[in-house]
């Protein structure tokens, strides 16, 4: 297969993710502008970060007066995971130009990355990758151009309501991990008691942070997840 | 626009690049242990669940169960396999249904 060839294979192996991201970007672009961001920074957030729940977040924390060092420290936390899977992602597209890895470095995202991580080896190209990042980012984007065109016609009951969506949503996201996996549910309510009793004591932004790397210290020793890097690994050496 | 909120997005921005940009430049030469891993994969676990509680019970600055009620919604339509949009969507309903009834 050709470059062209891949390209579009990306594409459309990355189309069903436009469900998840058109919707979950205008709700990020609700809650940004609900927050007090201008529209234009609504969406250069989108085009600039381009990692959902970090932007969700980061909104939330920012509506609730959290300092900027706050907010930033917690979103590169947050963040931090990507580091894995772009490492299985790079991996496999080591030919590639270094200018080729740093642009799709920035389309490395939990979706993307679940993706590429089914295809198999001939298909796991640097310009599949591309296209799947064409069309997630895309979707990212336009979720967000969206959203502050919605926000200016919802009614003031529905603006009211749109507090839980944040929430919702990252139970919705939390949700499958934890049905599938016993400890890792106990592990999140573990962390839920630890900043309860944190969040008591120190700034809720702050709790948070503590609370997230103290919970994930605590289940390195006892929670057993699917590995990533080493699965990969073994599948393609 | 605001330069304090674009001191945060570029802020943002910056630190999201780098844990992406990493593998590319240090190629071979990240290797991580299997707690190191599993550590940087608990995390969105554990922030997620950082950000729901207690925070989920100030959706509403009165009544505390306004958002536990939000809640108990997501979580039961998450637990069915619902899509996350419909997730969202449906809690934010519920919530506004309390709000027409109060």
């Amino acid at each position: 297969m050709d470059k062209k060839q891949h390209y579009i294979s990306g594409l459309r192996a990355g189309a069903p993710v436009i469900l998840g991201f058109v919707p979950v970007g205008i709700a990020y672009a609700i809650m940004a502008q609900q927050a007090g961001l201008g529209i234009l920074e609504t969406i250069l957030m989108s085009i600039t970060v381009f990692a959902g729940a970090s932007q969700i977040m980061a909104v939330g924390m920012y509506a609730q007066g959290a300092s900027l060092f706050a907010i930033i420290l917690a979103t590169f936390i947050l963040n931090l995971r990507h580091l894995i899977m772009s490492t299985c992602v790079i991996n496999r597209i080591k030919q590639s130009s270094l200018a080729m890895k740093l642009l799709l470095a920035f389309g490395v995202t939990d979706e993307s990355f679940a993706i590429f991580s089914m295809q198999v080896d001939k298909q796991a190209t640097a310009w599949f990758f591309l296209g799947l990042v064409t069309i997630t980012y895309a979707a990212w984007v336009a979720g967000a151009i969206i959203g502050t065109i919605v926000t200016q016609f919802l009614p003031a009951i529905v603006t009211a309501s749109l507090g839980i969506a944040l929430y919702a949503l990252f139970l919705g996201l939390l949700m499958p991990g934890v049905k599938r996996n016993l400890r890792l549910g106990i592990l999140v309510i573990l962390t839920a008691a630890i900043n309860l009793i944190l969040s008591k004591i120190i700034p809720s932004s702050w709790a948070l942070i503590v609370s997230a790397l103290l919970g994930a210290g605590i289940g390195v020793f006892f929670v057993e997840l699917e590995d990533t890097q080493e699965q990969e690994e073994e599948r393609h050496e | 626009m605001n330069s304090e909120v674009l001191l945060l997005i570029l802020g943002m921005a910056l630190v999201t690049y780098i844990p992406r940009a990493l593998p590319a430049l240090l190629i071979n030469k990240l290797k991580f242990s299997r707690r190191m891993e599993k550590f940087l994969q608990l995390i969105p676990y554990t922030a997620m669940a950082a950000l729901i509680f207690p925070g989920i019970l100030t959706v509403d600055s009165e009544f505390w169960w306004i958002g536990a009620c939000g809640g108990v919604a997501a979580i039961v339509m998450a637990w069915n396999k619902l899509p996350l949009a419909f997730t969202v969507v449906g809690s934010v309903v519920v919530v506004m249904c309390i709000y027409l009834i109060l």
